[in-house]
């Protein structure tokens, strides 16, 4: 039995090439049981490669793959206690949707009764159970979606991967399958190894983000470590938007590194940064950190600007603005529609500016 | 597309369906006739001709004969051919290209000369004339059709299939059977029918192959060496509504079964 704390996976030192090509870099990572882990990056990032190795359908090409206390690397997928859904949830198309999520079960060598009534339990759980004779082409996207995960659930497996299981839905469908989603993995509590390049999906349902490129993990945390403290200039340019500041340190502080930004004075938190005084660095300052104001504060980060493009969203309103003389000084910010008549046009404070 | 172009192609159409379907349907006619003697003027009809059929019990014999051959072939192509086309078809590998030439070589080498080299090698290794020299050289012959049918169709199965079967603790042997099998049933139909009718349909072969037991097709060629009758007729008419029945019920389903998936 696994504990709340338990390791899981280890994922060993393992690296993955394909000829010369290096699509895994030594990665080494322990995922716990009952987490939600997802795992972001662009695409040929090594988080595709990672999840087959899981799967089985890879070997790595070093290292070793230890799922719950025992060596996997060399077992084929159909010996491993891990179910998989597939992108394009590959379902069997000759099959009903019962025998669909019944097919892994019948495998395990399960008795009829048993398989019935586990198939019934997910059906219900994942509220299909009046689908049970339809076959997937006669299913909904998100319909099809849920059976995927009902098959891949039904055999009990240690772990669950998920390869972009969202990326077939429409835009609106997908928010509300995110919400099904961090849902069923809370009250199953399975571990879930969720691969995606959408930063939204990974930043709304994971326990933890690892943010991996080429090959290699940049950084890896709970959403809110990712967005508000992102560790290099990737991590925060891939995790939401933000306005990259490449000045000069002037000087460090107690609690904060002090940059020359076009001649400009910023200051920002080091987050566990140390850099000495001249070094080139960059720092993120997020797009809803950026407040205008008619006057300009006494506010040590208040600079002087001025708006120069104005974007509509709807529910906000995004507004690019140029601090000081220089032509690439700009600022993004962004409003919300509650603010808008306030908004001034000449001056702009800068707050919350960060260094990484 | 001008107006005189599209009556062009039209007449054409339309010229090359009765060149199609007039030697048919004459063919059929002749079969009513009450007279020995094929030929207008048609005085009076029958059915005799189709009696006598029914009741010729060597016709009756060499039809079952040729079913046999048929179903035997078919069933012997549709394993190695479906077996060359899982080898041939994702695994990249040296000589793939020879290899597929070689196993796709009898669909295109003339009727006659592949009947001579059979002939020829049946004797070599001791093989009887009759219905299983037949049958090996008919499926010498259809297993290339078999092979490119079910490769198309296994091309378009996406892989992730097979891997999920895996993943849901299938081996390799199992995910074959439960989950690609199923997916190449239209083409095994289709490519079984076509079988199915070109073994039926075959003379070349099944001459220099067989032994004193004829065909139906070396049967009628048989008859008619001792004169054209409308017995033959009668025969050929029954022959052709049962296989274009069976095709066009191969062709419904195949479209039925591909929509499907």
């Amino acid at each position: 039995m696994t504990g709340e704390k338990d390791t899981i996976v280890h994922i060993d030192n393992v690296t993955k090439r394909f000829g010369n090509v290096v699509a895994v870099d030594q990665l080494d990572m322990k995922i716990m049981a009952g987490e939600f882990v997802t795992f972001l990056g662009p695409s040929g990032c090594g988080k595709s490669t990672t999840l087959r190795m899981l799967g089985g359908f890879e070997n790595p090409s070093e290292g070793r793959i230890v799922l719950d206390g025992v060596d996997v690397t060399s077992q084929p997928p159909n010996r491993r206690d891990v179910n998989m859904v597939f992108q394009d949830y590959a379902l069997f198309p000759h099959m009903t949707v019962g025998q669909n999520v019944s097919f892994g079960l019948e495998l395990k060598g399960k008795s009829r009764p048993e398989i019935e009534r586990r198939m019934a339990e997910l059906l219900d759980f994942l509220q299909l159970s009046g689908f049970r004779d339809r076959t997937p082409d006669q299913l909904s996207g998100g319909q099809r979606q849920r059976v995927a995960l009902a098959r891949a659930l039904a055999p009990d497996p240690k772990l669950l991967l998920l390869d972009e299981p969202l990326g077939a839905l429409d835009a609106k469908l997908r928010g509300q399958v995110q919400i099904e989603l961090k849902d069923i993995q809370k009250r199953t509590g399975k571990t879930f190894f969720f691969v995606t390049h959408d930063q939204e999906e990974a930043l709304t349902m994971s326990d933890r983000i690892v943010v991996m490129n080429a090959g290699r993990v940049e950084q890896s945390g709970t959403p809110e470590d990712l967005y508000f403290r992102p560790e290099s200039r990737f991590v925060a340019e891939f995790i939401g938007e933000t306005n990259l500041i490449n000045g000069t340190v002037r000087g460090v502080e107690e609690n904060a590194v002090v940059l020359d930004w076009n001649g400009l004075s910023v200051r920002g938190s080091g987050h566990g940064h140390r850099p000495a005084a001249g070094d080139n660095v960059t720092a993120s300052l997020r797009l809803e950190n950026v407040t205008c104001h008619n006057k300009k504060p006494a506010n040590q980060n208040a600079v002087e600007g001025k708006v120069i493009s104005k974007l509509f969203k709807g529910s906000r309103t995004s507004l690019d603005i140029r601090v000081g003389e220089r032509e690439d000084s700009i600022i993004r910010a962004i409003w919300t529609l509650a603010m808008l008549p306030k908004l001034p046009m000449i001056s702009s404070g800068l707050a919350g500016s960060r260094n990484v | 597309m001008t107006r005189n172009t599209r009556i062009l192609m039209s007449v054409i159409y339309w010229a090359f369906i009765v060149y199609l379907f007039v030697p048919l349907a004459l063919m059929v006619t002749m079969g009513f006739k009450d007279s020995k003697f094929i030929g207008f003027p048609i005085r009076s009809w029958t059915l005799d001709w189709y009696a006598a059929v029914i009741q010729d019990t060597q016709v009756l014999s060499v039809f079952g004969y040729s079913m046999t051959i048929a179903i035997a072939t078919t069933i012997l192509s549709l394993i190695i051919g479906t077996w060359v086309a899982v080898f041939l078809g994702p695994n990249q590998f040296r000589g793939k290209a020879i290899i597929f030439a070689l196993a796709c070589l009898p669909a295109v080498i003339p009727g006659i000369i592949s009947a001579i080299a059979l002939r020829i090698f049946a004797r070599l290794i001791d093989i009887e004339p009759g219905m299983f020299a037949i049958i090996l050289g008919h499926t010498v012959h259809n297993v290339p059709f078999v092979a490119l049918v079910v490769m198309a169709r296994l091309s378009t199965q996406p892989k992730s299939h097979i891997e999920a079967a895996r993943d849901l603790g299938a081996d390799s042997i199992v995910a074959f059977f439960r989950v690609t099998l199923p997916y190449l049933k239209p083409a095994l139909i289709g490519a079984g029918i076509f079988c199915m009718l070109l073994s039926f349909d075959d003379f070349v072969r099944a001459f220099f192959l067989g032994g004193y037991q004829p065909t139906l097709p070396v049967l009628i060629f048989a008859k008619l060496r001792s004169g054209m009758s409308p017995e033959i007729n009668a025969i050929s008419t029954i022959v052709l509504i049962m296989t274009a029945i069976l095709g066009l019920w191969a062709e419904r389903s195949m479209r039925r079964l591909n929509k499907g998936s």
